[in-house]
């Protein structure tokens, strides 16, 4: 069986490798470029700094302008993020369906299940050897990612926990690679020809993926609220690195008076001209900015919650998977 | 006389269609059975089920006195060649015949060498690049390396020319002569078959039609000529299967349990063809006027 399966699959390994390595050339390079441009900018230190509660006004400002300048430069890398996060759906679609579509798809599977494996054994054997090699697969392309896109994170307001680079990094690639190859195996079970398989694969994959992101993932933990008084001096506090959920400017009753803005006043509260700041849209003495946010420590207990989603969501496809196998002739 | 396939009102049912129905039949140890029937007939369903391939919905089928579905075991018996001979086309005869050897316990890998060998079937080619003969001979040599004990073939020769269809089939007789394999094989056209098996089964409609030795079937069959028939009784003729009648003549073929000897019946013997379509003639065609807003 596992001869079996390393000659039916050593092509499309090498070509996956082949894929891999051109990868790895092309964003290798840029990488080491971003990582030099953040050093020469005298980011390094900036996140410890920053972090400190007694940092100096003149440490702040320089991070800050530090931090444009290499947004500047590379933000628009952040569209490569969003490309690289399809990976793992493409290994879905080119891994994961045609491992039993292609069979039924060629009537081959006629011939492998009458020898003398049983058709469960060569399906655990089967998806035990992709599966594993799917793992190596997407632990390098975590750990690849989480070393390229993380000057990035660093430069960006919301750091790791960010939409994006959350999903390129750490241990939910290999989640949702897992859950990519499962769902391609289950869809095979179901629609039995390779093309249905993998745009079933694609379509399924998008869905659970962005309704995880977009409805569980805010909630894995309760969100926290932070406040910010609106008079300061210099660039407006931030809470760098947090994953903010939402954010206003409320009255001290707790009414929003603007959603989605923040407010900067000078110390003392009053405007150029003598006016009260923020009178004009309705602001009270006493009022304040807020958040809801997802703080930055929780990066690796929403990694591992959102992994251990799709890894029990991959086990519970393949099972059915496996069940489904018994009625195909 | 041992019995290597049985099927007790058998049944396989695809949604609301049944695609094989009260199937009954006993195959004996050693015989070359021809299983045929039109397309559709559910001679492939019969083989699956025989093969363990699919579960039945109804009734029981039994090869060595076991159940084949779910038996892992009980496969290392059967050798199966399913229809268009499936054979993963990027691999090369000789992959093909060490990935047997890995996929089964009993494993003959010198008799499947020496079989392509002498068939001139080159070792190093992807077998999706053969020919169609080719490729049938590689998928019997496979199965035949199993050392089965029945060997279960679907449309083996369907797709083949008429010279890669004689030279199959006589490759096929030639291996299994001294081995005692019982071996079943399915076709659309008796012709195919007729000179090779000494067994048939006729499937129709999802039903067994008829079922038996070939000997006995040719013997026990007769056609009658004579005038115009009334539906009476004859004596000697145990059914009519069919009968087609003009004016003043009736032509019967009749399934009989002694001699004929009513002397206005011209008694003649048929062939096994003749017995086979008369059988498959009986079977209904369900019509379809409803289904096409066609008058009936």
């Amino acid at each position: 069986m596992i001869w079996l399966t390393w000659r039916q699959h050593r092509k499309q390994a090498f070509y996956t490798l082949l894929g891999l390595a051109a990868l790895a050339a092309l964003l290798v390079p840029i990488g080491l470029a971003m990582r030099n441009t953040f050093g020469d900018l005298g980011l390094t230190d900036c996140a410890s700094q920053l972090a400190r509660a007694d940092v100096a006004q003149a440490t702040r400002e320089t991070c800050e302008t530090g931090y444009r300048r290499f947004g500047d430069r590379y933000d628009s890398l952040n569209l490569v993020a969003v490309l690289l996060i399809t990976l793992p759906a493409l290994v879905g679609l080119f891994w994961g369906a045609p491992l039993v579509a292609r069979e039924v798809e060629q009537g081959t599977h006629r011939f492998v299940w009458t020898q003398g494996v049983g058709r469960t054994r060569w399906a655990l054997v089967k998806f035990g050897l992709v599966g594993a090699g799917v793992l190596v697969l997407a632990t390098v392309y975590g750990l690849g990612m989480s070393w390229w896109v993380d000057p990035l994170t660093k430069a960006a307001y919301e750091g790791r926990l960010g939409m994006i680079v959350f999903d390129l990094q750490g241990i939910v690639p290999i989640g949702y690679t897992l859950f990519a190859v499962a769902l391609g195996v289950f869809a095979g079970t179901v629609w039995k020809r390779m093309l249905p398989a993998m745009g079933i694969t694609l379509a399924g994959y998008i869905g659970v993926r962005a309704a995880v992101e977009l409805l569980a993932r805010p909630r894995y933990q309760p969100a926290r609220t932070q406040t910010f008084s609106i008079e300061g001096e210099g660039p407006p506090e931030v809470s760098r690195g947090d994953w903010v959920l939402a954010q206003g400017i409320r009255n001290p009753d707790g009414t929003v008076i603007s959603e989605g803005g923040r407010i900067q006043c000078p110390p003392g509260g009053k405007g150029p001209d003598g006016r009260v700041c923020g009178a004009e849209l309705g602001l009270e003495p006493g009022a304040y900015n807020w958040q809801l946010y997802q703080p930055a420590d929780r990066f690796w207990l929403f990694q591992g919650i959102e992994t251990g989603i799709f890894v029990a969501l991959a086990l519970l496809l393949l099972y059915i998977a496996v069940r489904r196998l018994r009625r195909i002739a | 006389m041992d019995v290597v396939l049985e099927a007790d009102r058998l049944g396989k049912r695809y949604g609301s269609t049944w695609a094989l129905r009260d199937c009954s039949l006993h195959l004996p140890a050693g015989r070359i059975a021809a299983l045929v029937g039109p397309n559709g007939a559910g001679k492939s369903t019969l083989l699956h089920l025989a093969v363990g391939l699919l579960k039945p919905d109804a009734g029981v089928v039994r090869v060595f006195g076991r159940s084949p579905y779910g038996d892992t075991e009980g496969l290392a018996d059967i050798g199966f060649v399913a229809q268009d001979t499936p054979l993963y086309r990027d691999f090369t005869a000789a992959e093909l015949v060490i990935a047997g050897g890995k996929l089964n316990k009993r494993w003959d890998a010198a008799l499947a060498r020496q079989r392509l060998a002498q068939l001139g079937i080159p070792p190093d080619r992807p077998v999706g690049k053969l020919s169609g003969g080719q490729r049938a001979q590689v998928a019997l040599a496979l199965a035949l390396a199993k050392q089965p004990r029945l060997l279960l073939l679907d449309e083996p020769v369907a797709s083949l020319d008429p010279l890669a269809r004689r030279e199959f089939l006589q490759s096929l007789m030639g291996s299994v002569a001294d081995s005692g394999t019982t071996v079943l094989l399915s076709s659309h056209l008796l012709a195919d078959l007729e000179r090779v098996c000494d067994y048939l089964i006729v499937l129709n409609s999802a039903q067994v039609q008829l079922t038996g030795a070939v000997d006995d079937l040719v013997a026990e069959h007769r056609q009658l000529v004579g005038p115009r028939h009334d539906g009476g009784t004859i004596g000697g003729v145990a059914a009519v299967v069919r009968a087609s009648h003009t004016d003043r003549q009736s032509t019967l073929l009749v399934r009989t349990d002694g001699p004929v000897t009513d002397p206005g019946w011209t008694v003649r013997e048929v062939s096994l063809e003749d017995v086979v379509l008369a059988y498959l003639a009986d079977g209904t065609t369900q019509t379809s006027h409803s289904e096409w807003g066609v008058p009936a």
